[in-house]
């Protein structure tokens, strides 16, 4: 601190002022600088834009071996003791949110799956199909529900898992544009996860700017909701300019002659897991809640049985196996290949399985890029070059929060990462705590969901690699590669586009001297 | 304020030079301090804060605000006392 003394209104003082400093060195050193501990990363990014965009094989083990190979060898660039290093990588994967996350994928693939087997794909095309709704208006009649559905239970992940399992086939049958169809469901996701107030991102952006969920939910509607309409609208133009797939129409009639309303049933459980995650319910106990009335419809309406949920496939020497074949859950089966436990809630967690190995290990390489310094080098140099006025410090807000996100697969675990900056930018400049934690979560929710890297679309790729086996008319070649999605999530990029506005027109602005945030006002 | 009103407010295209009439009282965070007066950014308002030291820096503070130019947006205030600390303090 400098301490020439006061200064008279006139002088331009300046040069006398100095901010505060709280800076920590960095726990990991790295040759090189500390630029060096986001070298895991970005060889994983490198990585997975080679291997999904250049040579487009959608393999979640390839992506495995590409961040274990990122994190090998950015340890032997590490200075002094690699075992910080290695307990560094443990830190980041023993964080609550990367579990989380893994949490909502099985329930919400679990839960599905139960309404897939139960024919809920086959009541979304006989409803369609009655009420005379084309391929033009699928993708955006699936982006309003998936933004219903995601903001009644939170999870954005679940979502993108169950509208992929659910209204991707439908909409596919439909003649819809599958790359346009998986877009609206991530855009859903997004409108959720960024709106509901059980959302696990609105919250770490409530709490990390010091304001109350309410008033933060309310205040971020306007922006949520010009993005939306847009979004909505450039849905239907796409809808109607880009073509669905060739299925065969001998197939199609076969399935639309399957499809029976009774599948439709199934609004029940998912109304069920909405209304007690409304109901402040935890999101496990929620989508159980999902999972028992769906098991419970399937075998009432004799829509799937128990040996369709799950089912015990034992070898013919397996010593019970004979005396007990009666039972409903179990098979003796010949073949070696055969032996295993199959059904709904079985193949409704498969998906998963590498998934959260990989977002462990991204979590884990992130936390090396933390703890080594690299994002701090990022910020603190924005804060102190670009945040000069308070329209280019929302702008700096905007465009740290989106990139940390774009590089942190797990977009809660970036936005706890974030949070600190943005209030610090933020309070520079003496804005109040909704508006930062608008800022925070719009590039949050928005960034969680484009990229081929993104939990979001991670999880919709994994429970869309189960289809195929589903439908015999449903092949490989109808899945999406998720590079193709990046420029149709319509409302991730807008909602990116509305806060880049809202910052150069003083849209939604608000000083601490306007209005106090509730949480600081009770303080 | 009612619910309805909260998702009202912020409908509009805010100024980045606020204006303050002297005598108001405001909770601001102080940015930085020469030692013995602090200056605050509200927006690109700036308010030289007679009082607050460095012990102020990036803590949330009542100013009553003493003199005050709209055409440059920029003022004076004297520090009463701190009312709050950063979000980001550990």
């Amino acid at each position: 601190m400098s301490g020439n003394g006061a200064t008279s209104p006139g002088e331009d003082p300046s040069d006398q002022f100095i901010g505060g400093d709280n800076d920590e060195g960095p726990r990991v050193e790295f040759y090189g600088g500390r630029g060096m501990s986001a070298f895991p990363i970005a060889f994983f990014i490198v990585w997975a834009i080679v291997q999904t965009a250049l040579w487009r094989i959608g393999d979640t083990g390839g992506l495995i071996v590409g961040i274990l190979v990122g994190l090998i060898i950015g340890m032997f660039f590490v200075r002094g003791n690699w075992k910080t290093y290695a307990n560094t990588i443990f830190e980041g994967m023993t964080q609550p949110v990367a579990v989380t996350a893994i949490v909502a994928w099985i329930w919400a693939g679990m839960f599905a799956q139960l309404l897939q087997d139960g024919g809920f794909v086959g009541g979304l095309v006989w409803l369609a199909d009655a009420a005379g709704v084309g391929a033009t208006l699928f993708p955006a009649i699936t982006f309003v529900l998936a933004a219903v559905f995601t903001t009644g239970i939170g999870t954005g992940y679940g979502s993108s898992v169950a509208f992929v399992g659910l209204f991707f086939p439908a909409g596919v049958l439909l003649g819809a544009n599958p790359v346009l169809l998986f877009g609206a469901i991530l855009s859903g996701a997004i409108f959720g996860d960024n709106l509901a107030p059980v959302s696990d991102t609105t919250i770490v952006s409530a709490v990390t700017q010091d304001a109350d969920i309410g008033g933060v939910v309310a205040s971020r509607f306007k922006y949520v909701i010009v993005a939306a309409v847009v979004a909505f609208a450039g849905y239907i133009v796409a809808g109607s300019a880009m073509d669905g797939l060739e299925i065969s129409g001998e197939a199609q009639t076969v399935f639309l002659e399957s499809s029976e309303a009774i599948g439709l049933v199934h609004v029940i459980p998912m109304l069920a897991v909405i209304g007690a995650a409304v109901a402040g319910r935890h999101i496990v106990e929620a989508i159980s809640w999902g999972i028992v009335i769906a098991i419970a419809f399937n075998l009432i309406f004799g829509l799937a049985s128990l040996g369709d949920i799950v089912m015990f496939n034992a070898p013919s020497d397996a010593p019970f196996a004979g005396p007990m074949e009666s039972l409903p859950v179990l098979t003796i089966v010949d073949s070696a290949d055969a032996v295993g436990v199959t059904g709904s809630l079985m193949s409704g967690v498969s998906g998963f399985f590498e998934l959260s190995i990989l977002v462990l290990l991204i979590i884990g390489a992130a936390q090396i890029m933390i703890r080594g310094g690299a994002f701090e080098v990022l910020l603190n140099w924005s804060l102190e070059n670009l945040a000069t006025n308070v329209r280019n410090a929302e702008l700096t807000m905007v465009a740290t929060a989106a990139l940390i996100n774009s590089i942190i697969t797990i977009n809660t675990a970036a936005e706890v990462a974030i949070g600190p900056y943005i209030s610090k930018i933020g309070e520079r400049f003496n804005l109040n705590g909704y508006r930062r934690a608008n800022i925070l979560d719009g590039q949050t929710a928005a960034m969680g969901y484009i990229f081929p890297w993104s939990g979001g679309v991670l999880a919709g790729y994994g429970a869309m690699q189960n289809l195929p086996g589903e439908y015999e008319w449903l092949d490989q070649s109808m899945l999406v590669t998720p590079i193709d999605v990046v420029p149709f999530v319509f409302q991730g990029w807008l909602l990116v586009a509305v806060f880049v506005i809202a910052a150069l027109t003083g849209f939604g602005r608000e000083y601490i001297t306007d209005r106090e945030t509730e949480e600081v006002a009770r303080v | 304020m009612s619910v309805f009103d909260k998702y009202l407010t912020g409908w509009r295209l805010r100024t980045s030079r606020p204006s303050f009439e002297v005598g108001r009282e405001v909770d601001i965070f102080i940015a930085e301090s020469n030692g013995t007066s602090g200056r605050a950014y509200i927006g690109d308002t700036e308010l030289v804060v007679e009082g607050a030291g460095p012990e102020t820096i990036e803590k949330q503070v009542r100013v009553r605000v003493t003199e005050f130019d709209e055409t440059t947006a920029s003022g004076r205030g004297e520090f009463v006392e701190v009312v709050g600390e950063s979000s980001y303090a550990e």
